[in-house]
C-alpha cells in the first residue's frame, strides 16, 4: 500500500481497466459508473503526483513518469473522440488531473490543455453534459493556476480568451444546467484573474442580469449566476463599481417592490425609498445590465399571477454577497437606504390599508401573502448582512436598527423568521455589547418567556395528542354551561382567548425555542451586570426550569434513528445542549447572590456528563469545571507577588479580607465565605490542617481581628467623614457580635453535621474536613460572620427589603438543617439567627462605608 | 512586536521604541500633547491632539502613519480638544473639549457625527469600555460619567430620558486626572484618581463607589494589573504606589489603608504609566522627560528610556501590526497604506442636515477568504447519479446522441454496402451481356 513502486503499474492497470479505449462503443455501466472509484483511488494513492518524498530512484521515476504520459494521452484521444460519452469521461479525467498531477507537468502543458477543454464549450459541440464538464474542468485548471504567481502574466491573456465563450454560453444556451457551469467557471474567472474580466465587464453584466431580471429559473442557478453578479465589481476593484453596482441593485429591488406591493402599501412609501436611493439633482445610474432588463421583464406581462419573488429575492442576495465578501479597497455603502429597504419589507404584511381596499382583489392579496414569508426571510438575510458588513460602524445606525427589530418582533409568527431574528439579536448583543443589552433585554425577555413557555416538542405525551383534544374540552363544557345559566357568559368569552392562545403557543417548534435558549444565554453572558435587577431571577427560574424540562426524559441521541431526517433527529440533543449551555450562563453571569438553583443545576451537569462520548458530555464537563471557579473564587496575584512584597500572608488575616472583600461587593456570598480560606494562595491543605491545630488560637485571632477591622475601616474613612462616633457604635456591634459567635462552640456539644451543610460546596474538593466539634465551630462562626457581614453590606446598596428577605431565606436554611442535629445545635442556630437579627440594623446606621450614610446620621 | 510611544507637552515629538529590544524606532515630529491626548486609533495610525496658546479658539488634532515622521492629516476641531481616544476598532474617535463637550468623529470620513455637553468643565479623559459600547469621561469639575453609545446616538430615547449619561459619580471633589477601567464588560470597576489626593473604584454594575483610597500626594496616573489584584497610582512624589483592589493588606502601613507598596527611583512626579500585559511591565513616564520600565514583581528598573527634556505626558504600549513591523513591501500593505492618507481631516462642525452623508458609511468589508475549490470529482460523482437515473434528460440526450451516431455509422455500412452491391451488379450485367455478345459473335 505504501510502496512507491507499485503506483506506476497501478496506473497502468487503472488506465487499462476503466478507461474506455479506442474505437469501441462505451459500454455506460460498465466504465462510466466505475468513474468515481477510480478517481478516490488516483487521489487516495496520489498516483498522478510523480515524486514521493521517500524515493528518488531514476528508473522508478521514469516508469512513473511514462505511466503518466500514458494516462494523458489516453486522456487526450478521449478528449478528441466524437462520441461525446468518451469526450465527456476524458474531460472530467483531464480536471482530476489538473488537480492532482505535478507541478512541472501542469506547467508544460496547461496551456494545451487548456485549448482542448475550450474546444468543447464552443459551438460544435452540443452535448449539454460535455458544456458543464468542460466548464467545471477548466474553473479547475484556473484554480490551480493561480497558485504560480510566475507565469501571472499568461495565465490572465489565457483567463481572457475563456469570457467570450462563457458570454456566449449564458447568452446563448437554453439549459440551465450550462448555465451554472459557466457561473462556476465565471466565479473562478473573476475571483482569481479579476484583470481578465475587466474588458467584459458590462457584457458580463447585461447577459447575468437579463437571467435574473427574468426571474423565470430555478433557485440555485440564480444564487450562482447572482453571486457572480455580486463579484463583478472586484474586477474593477475601485470603490466607484462597487457602489454603482450596489445602487444598481437598490433600485432594481425597489422598482420590482413597487410593482409588487402596488396596493398593499401607501404610494408616499415607495417615493420616499426612491428619494433615499437616487439624490436629487443627480443622474440616475443605468439600469442594471443597460438595456437588457427591458427585453428580461418578462414578468411585466405576467405580473397578475406571479410576483417577481425570485427575482427580488436574487437581488437581495446580491448585495447580501457585496456586503460580507471582501473587497480590495473601502467602500461607500448607502447605509441608510439599505436599512429603509429592509423597513419596507418588513411593513408589509399583507394586510390591506384602508385606502387601497377598492383597488386590490382577494387573489392579488393571496397572491401577495404566500410569497411574504420568503421576501421577510430575505429582507431579514440583508439586515444580518449589513451588521455584518458594518461591525461597530453600525452604531449611528443602531437605534433604528433595534426599532425595526423589537416592532418586526412582536408580530413575527412563522418559526423560521423568529430564529432568524433571535440570531440578529445576537448579533446586535454581540457587537454591540453592554449598551445595546440594556435596551434590548426586555424584548428578548419578553420574546423568549413566551417561546420557552409555551408547549411545543417539550412534553411528547401532552404535546398534540393529548392536549389537543383536551383543551378544547373545558371550554366546550363552558360553553354548555354559558348556555345553561347565562351568569357564566364572562367565563366563557374570558375562556375563549385562552385556549386559542395555547393552541398558537403549542406549535412553538423546537428550534424556535434553541434560537430563544442561545438569544438567553448571550444576554446573560453579555447584559446581566448592568440593569438586570428587574429581569433575573425570574430569567434564572426560567431557565432552570427548562433545562430541568429538557433533560428530564433523558438524553437526546444526536445519531440514533435512519429512519428519521437528520436534523429532527439531532433537534432534540441540540435542545437539551442549548438549555444546558443557558444554564451555564445564568450560573456564572455575575449576581449578588448565590444562583439560587446551583444544587440542581449541578446535578443535571454531573447526570449530562455521564453520557460519555456526546456533545453533551463533553459541555457537561466543561459546565462543571468552569463551575469550579465559581464555587472557589480566586483572585489570583501575580507570580510571587507576597515575597517580593514581604507581606505576610497568615491565615488570621484571612477573615480580615474576608470582610473587606464584602465591602469591595465584588463577589457575593456564597463565593466569599470560601474566598478567605482559598485566598492563602499556597497550599490550601496547610490552612485547613493548621485550622484544626490552631483552632483555640485562631477563634482569640478572630476575635482580635474582628475587633480591629472596624476601627480600620473607620479609619479610612475618616478623611472623608471624621465622624468617629458612629464607627465606634460599628465598632461595638461588631464585638458584641463577634463574641457571641466565636463563643458558641463551646458551648454546643455537635454542631457538624450542619456545618458541613453549609459548607457544602466547598465540601466537594475540600480536603476530608476533620470532624472535631471545635473546627466546626469554626467554620460556622465564619460563615455566620460572613452572612451578617454580608447584610452589612448588600444593604446599604440596596437599601431595601430585599436584604431582609435574602437574610431569612438565610436563617431559614441554616434552621431547616437542624433536624438532624442535636437540640444543642439548633438553640445555637435559633441564637445565631437572632443575634444577626439585632445587629443587622445596628449595622446599617452605622456603617462606616458609605459616605452618604454617614453624613445622613 | 511591541512598542512604547511616550509624547511631552513640550514639542519633543513622539518617541517610539521597542519594547523587547530597547531599540529606538522612528520619531513622530513635532508633537505638544496635553495628558491623555496621545491614542492609537485601532492600531492603524497615531492621533494627537495638540497643546495651543490659551488665545487659540479652534483645537488641533495631527494623525501620523506608522510610517512616515511627518504628520499627515491635521484637523482643526471647533474648540481646544484636550483628551483623545479611538474606539478598539479604530472606527471613531472622540475627543474632550474644554467647555466640557464630548466629541464624536467618525474616521473614515471626518465626519462629526455627535456632539454633546458631557461636563460643566473641560473634560480631562475619555476611556471606552472593552466591548466599545460605554465610554468613561473625566472632568475637571471632578465629575466621572459613564456614556451608552447606543444612548448618544439613540434620538428618541434621548428626548425620553431625564438625562443622557447611565451614571455619574460626583465623589471626588477636584479635577479627575486619570480613568482606567477593569476587566468585565458590564461587571468590570473603574478606577479614577483625582487632585483630591484620591483614587477611587466605582462599580460599573450598580453604578457605586467600592473603595476609597486616599494617597499622600497627589495621583496623575493609574494603570491597572490585568489579574486586578492591585492597581499602580504615580504620585507627584515621584513615587508609584500599590493599592489592594483584590489583595489583603496589612491594616498598619507606612502609606495609609488599602496602600501596600510602592516602586520608587527618587525622581521627579510621575505623570503617566501605562502597563504591558505582555510581560508584566509597568511603564511609567516622569517629569524628567525620562520613561521607566519596571518588573513588578521584583520592583526593579529594567530599562530606561529617554524622551525629552520636558516632561512625559502619555505613554502608549501599541502592538504594531504585522505588516509594519516586518516592514515588508509586500503590494497588500502598500494598497492599505496609501489609503491612510485618504482619511479626511476632522470636521469642525457637524452638518446633520446632509442626508446624503448621512446614508453613506465608507466601510472596509471584512476580510473574508473566499476560493473557488476544485470540483471536478464532485462534478463526476453528480453527473453518473445523473446517468445513473437513465430518465435524466442529460443522460436520454447522451443515449440519443450514441443512437445517432449508431444510426449514421449504419447508414453509411448501408451505403457502403449497397455500392459494394450495385456494382457487382454492375460487374455481373456486364459479364452476362459481354459473354452473350461473345456467344452471338461467336454464333455469328
Amino acid at each position: 500500500m505504501y510502496d512507491v513502486g507499485l503506483k506506476p503499474p497501478m496506473l497502468r492497470n487503472l488506465i487499462r481497466q476503466h478507461l474506455p479505449s479506442g474505437n469501441h462503443p462505451l459500454n455506460l455501466n460498465a466504465s462510466c459508473f466505475e468513474l468515481p472509484k477510480l478517481v478516490s483511488i488516483l487521489q487516495t494513492h496520489r498516483l498522478l503526483s510523480e515524486s514521493d518524498s521517500h524515493s528518488v530512484d531514476p528508473k522508478l521515476i521514469n516508469a512513473w513518469k511514462s505511466a503518466v504520459d500514458d494516462w494523458l494521452s489516453c486522456l487526450l484521444s478521449l478528449l478528441s473522440s466524437d462520441m461525446s460519452d468518451k469526450c465527456w469521461v476524458g474531460i472530467c479525467l483531464l480536471g482530476v488531473t489538473c488537480q492532482e498531477c505535478s507541478n512541472q507537468r501542469f506547467l508544460t502543458s496547461y496551456s494545451v490543455w487548456l485549448d482542448k477543454l475550450l474546444s468543447h464549450i464552443q459551438p460544435p459541440s452540443d452535448s449539454q453534459l460535455v458544456k458543464i464538464a468542460s466548464c467545471t474542468s477548466l474553473s479547475d485548471l484556473l484554480t490551480r493556476l493561480a497558485r504560480f504567481p510566475e507565469v501571472k502574466k499568461d495565465a490572465n491573456s489565457l483567463a481572457g480568451k475563456l469570457i467570450q465563450p462563457v458570454l456566449k454560453l449564458l447568452n446563448e444556451d437554453k439549459v440551465e444546467a450550462v448555465w451554472e457551469g459557466a457561473a462556476s467557471l465565471l466565479y473562478a474567472l473573476i475571483t482569481l484573474f479579476p484583470a481578465s474580466i475587466h474588458h467584459s465587464y458590462d457584457k458580463v453584466e447585461a447577459a447575468i442580469a437579463s437571467k435574473i431580471l427574468s426571474g423565470i429559473y430555478s433557485d440555485i442557478t440564480l444564487k450562482k449566476i447572482g453571486y457572480c453578479l455580486a463579484l463583478l465589481p472586484k474586477s474593477k476593484g475601485d470603490k466607484d463599481s462597487w457602489s454603482l453596482m450596489m445602487q444598481k441593485f437598490l433600485i432594481s429591488i425597489n422598482d420590482h417592490l413597487n410593482e409588487a406591493f402596488q396596493g398593499v402599501e401607501e404610494e408616499a412609501k415607495s417615493n420616499e425609498a426612491r428619494r433615499l436611493l437616487v439624490t436629487p439633482g443627480k443622474d440616475l445610474p443605468p439600469p442594471l445590465g443597460g438595456h437588457t432588463s427591458l427585453e428580461g421583464g418578462s414578468f411585466n406581462g405576467t405580473s397578475s399571477e406571479r410576483l417577481p419573488t425570485a427575482t427580488i429575492s436574487t437581488l437581495i442576495f446580491c448585495c447580501c454577497k457585496m456586503l460580507t465578501s471582501s473587497y480590495p479597497v473601502q467602500v461607500t455603502a448607502p447605509v441608510r437606504s439599505i436599512l429603509a429597504l429592509v423597513e419596507r419589507l418588513l411593513r408589509v404584511d399583507g394586510s390591506l390599508p384602508h385606502t387601497m381596499l377598492p383597488f386590490m382583489t382577494s387573489v392579488q392579496q393571496e397572491l401577495i401573502c404566500s410569497e411574504l414569508p420568503v421576501l421577510h426571510a430575505c429582507s431579514l438575510e440583508l439586515l444580518i448582512a449589513i451588521i455584518k458588513g458594518m461591525r461597530r460602524q453600525l452604531l449611528p445606525h443602531s437605534a433604528y436598527i433595534v426599532r425595526v427589530i423589537t416592532r418586526y418582533f412582536k408580530r413575527c409568527a412563522l418559526p423560521e423568521l423568529r430564529i432568524k431574528l433571535y440570531s440578529i439579536v445576537r448579533m446586535l448583543l454581540l457587537s454591540m455589547g453592554v449598551g445595546m443589552a440594556i435596551y434590548l433585554a426586555p424584548d428578548v425577555i419578553d420574546n423568549a418567556f413566551n417561546d420557552l413557555n409555551s408547549l411545543g416538542g417539550e412534553d411528547f405525551e401532552i404535546s398534540p395528542a393529548n392536549t389537543g383534544p383536551a383543551l378544547p374540552q373545558p371550554s366546550n363544557r363552558k360553553r354548555k354551561h354559558g348556555t345553561k345559566t347565562g351568569s357564566l357568559e364572562e367565563n366563557q368569552v374570558g375562556a375563549h382567548p385562552k385556549v386559542g392562545e395555547s393552541n398558537t403557543h403549542q406549535m412553538t417548534p423546537i428550534t424556535v425555542k434553541i434560537a430563544a435558549l442561545d438569544s438567553l444565554e448571550l444576554l446573560l453572558t453579555v447584559g446581566a451586570a448592568s440593569k438586570s435587577d428587574s429581569w433575573r431571577s425570574s430569567i434564572d427560574n426560567l431557565v432552570i426550569r427548562t433545562a430541568i424540562n429538557s433533560c428530564k426524559r433523558g438524553w437526546g441521541n444526536v445519531e440514533n434513528n435512519v429512519f428519521l431526517p437528520h436534523e429532527s433527529a439531532s433537534a432534540w440533543a441540540d435542545f437539551q445542549l442549548s438549555s444546558l449551555r443557558t444554564l451555564l450562563a445564568s450560573f456564572l453571569a455575575p449576581a449578588r447572590v448565590r444562583p439560587p438553583h446551583l444544587s440542581q443545576g449541578l446535578e443535571l451537569f454531573r447526570r449530562g456528563k455521564q453520557e460519555a462520548g456526546t456533545k453533551l458530555a463533553q459541555f457537561c464537563g466543561y459546565a462543571l469545571f468552569a463551575l469550579e471557579v465559581l464555587i472557589h473564587p480566586r483572585a489570583l496575584p501575580l507570580d510571587d507577588f507576597y515575597s517580593a512584597d514581604g507581606v505576610s500572608n497568615r491565615f488570621s488575616e484571612n477573615t480580615y479580607t474576608d470582610s473587606q472583600k464584602q465591602n469591595t461587593l465584588f463577589f457575593s456570598v456564597a463565593q466569599t465565605t470560601e474566598q478567605g480560606a482559598i485566598k492563602s494562595h499556597d497550599d490550601l491543605y496547610n490552612k485547613w490542617l493548621q485550622n484544626e491545630v490552631e483552632n483555640e488560637n485562631i477563634a482569640d485571632e478572630n476575635m482580635k481581628d474582628k475587633t480591629s477591622r472596624p476601627n480600620d475601616s473607620s479609619l479610612g474613612n475618616v478623611l472623608e467623614v471624621s465622624e468617629q462616633e458612629p464607627a465606634a457604635a460599628d465598632a461595638d456591634v461588631h464585638m458584641r457580635n463577634e463574641d457571641e459567635i466565636v463563643v458558641q462552640p463551646r458551648r454546643i456539644e455537635e454542631p457538624i453535621p450542619k456545618s458541613q451543610e453549609i459548607v457544602s460546596a466547598n465540601a466537594v474538593t475540600s480536603p476530608p474536613a476533620v470532624g472535631t466539634n471545635l473546627e466546626g465551630g469554626e467554620i460556622e462562626s465564619q460563615t455566620a460572620l460572613s452572612a451578617c457581614d454580608r447584610l452589612n453590606d448588600t444593604d446599604h446598596d440596596m437599601l431595601s427589603g430585599v436584604d431582609k428577605v435574602d437574610f431569612n431565606t438565610i436563617g431559614g436554611k441554616t434552621s431547616s438543617t437542624l433536624p438532624n442535629a442535636e437540640k444543642g445545635s439548633s438553640s445555637m442556630a435559633h441564637l445565631e439567627s437572632e443575634s444577626s437579627m439585632d445587629s443587622f440594623p445596628d449595622i446599617v446606621d452605622a456603617d462606616p462605608d458609605t459616605d452618604t450614610d454617614c453624613e445622613s446620621i | 512586536m511591541n512598542v512604547v510611544l511616550a509624547s511631552s507637552s513640550i514639542d519633543g515629538g513622539i518617541g517610539c521604541w521597542d519594547l523587547q529590544t530597547g531599540a529606538e524606532q522612528l520619531r513622530y515630529k513635532t508633537c505638544a500633547s496635553p495628558p491623555h491626548g496621545l491614542a492609537s486609533i485601532g492600531c492603524r495610525f497615531l492621533a494627537c491632539s495638540q497643546l495651543r496658546d490659551p488665545s487659540a479658539a479652534s483645537g488641533h488634532v495631527l494623525y501620523w502613519s506608522w510610517s512616515k515622521p511627518q504628520a499627515q492629516v491635521k484637523s482643526f476641531p471647533a474648540e481646544p480638544i484636550k483628551p483623545l481616544a479611538g474606539n478598539s476598532e479604530g472606527s471613531y474617535i472622540v475627543g474632550g473639549g474644554s467647555s466640557g463637550d464630548i466629541y464624536f468623529w467618525e474616521v473614515a470620513t471626518g465626519r462629526l457625527l455627535k456632539k454633546w455637553h458631557a461636563h460643566y468643565r473641560a473634560v480631562t479623559c475619555l476611556v471606552f469600555s472593552d466591548d466599545d459600547s460605554l465610554l468613561i469621561s473625566g472632568s475637571e469639575d471632578g465629575c466621572v460619567r459613564v456614556w451608552s453609545l447606543f444612548m448618544i446616538f439613540d434620538d428618541v430615547r434621548k428626548q425620553q430620558a431625564s438625562h443622557l449619561y447611565e451614571y455619574s459619580f460626583t465623589e471626588h471633589t477636584l479635577r479627575v486626572t486619570d480613568i482606567v477601567m477593569g476587566y468585565g464588560g458590564g461587571n468590570a470597576i473603574i478606577v479614577s484618581a483625582s487632585e483630591d489626593r484620591t483614587c477611587k473604584v466605582w462599580s460599573l454594575s450598580r453604578g457605586r463607589l467600592l473603595r476609597n483610597v486616599v494617597f499622600p500626594s497627589i495621583i496623575d496616573a493609574i494603570a491597572i494589573d490585568p489579574g486586578e489584584h492591585v492597581f499602580y497610582a504615580g504620585g507627584r512624589d515621584g513615587k508609584i504606589y500599590i493599592a489592594a483592589l483584590n489583595v489583603e493588606s496589612t491594616p498598619s502601613n507606612n502609606y495609609g489603608l488599602h496602600i501596600i507598596g510602592s516602586l520608587t527611583d527618587q525622581s521627579k512626579p510621575v505623570t503617566c504609566l501605562a502597563y504591558s500585559a505582555e510581560r508584566n511591565l509597568l511603564l511609567s513616564g516622569s517629569e524628567d522627560g525620562m520613561i521607566r520600565v519596571w518588573d513588578v514583581k521584583t520592583k526593579n528598573i529594567l530599562r530606561m528610556f529617554r524622551h525629552s527634556k520636558g516632561p512625559v505626558n502619555n505613554i502608549l504600549v501599541v502592538r504594531l501590526p504585522y505588516l509594519l513591523s516586518r516592514a515588508e513591501p509586500k503590494v497588500q500593505a502598500s494598497s492599505r497604506r496609501n489609503e491612510f492618507s485618504l482619511h479626511p481631516p476632522l470636521e469642525k462642525y457637524a452638518n446633520s442636515s446632509d442626508e446624503d452623508m448621512d446614508n453613506r458609511a465608507i466601510i472596509t468589508l471584512p476580510d473574508t477568504i473566499d476560493l473557488p475549490s476544485y470540483l471536478s470529482s464532485q462534478l463526476i460523482n453528480d453527473h453518473i447519479k445523473q446517468l445513473q437515473q437513465q430518465g435524466s434528460s442529460a443522460a436520454a440526450e447522451m443515449e440519443v446522441k450514441r443512437l445517432k451516431l449508431d444510426g449514421q455509422r449504419s447508414m453509411e455500412m448501408f451505403q457502403q454496402l449497397k455500392k459494394v452491391y450495385d456494382n457487382l451488379q454492375e460487374f455481373c450485367v456486364n459479364e452476362l451481356l459481354d459473354g452473350q455478345a461473345i456467344e452471338g459473335s461467336k454464333g455469328k
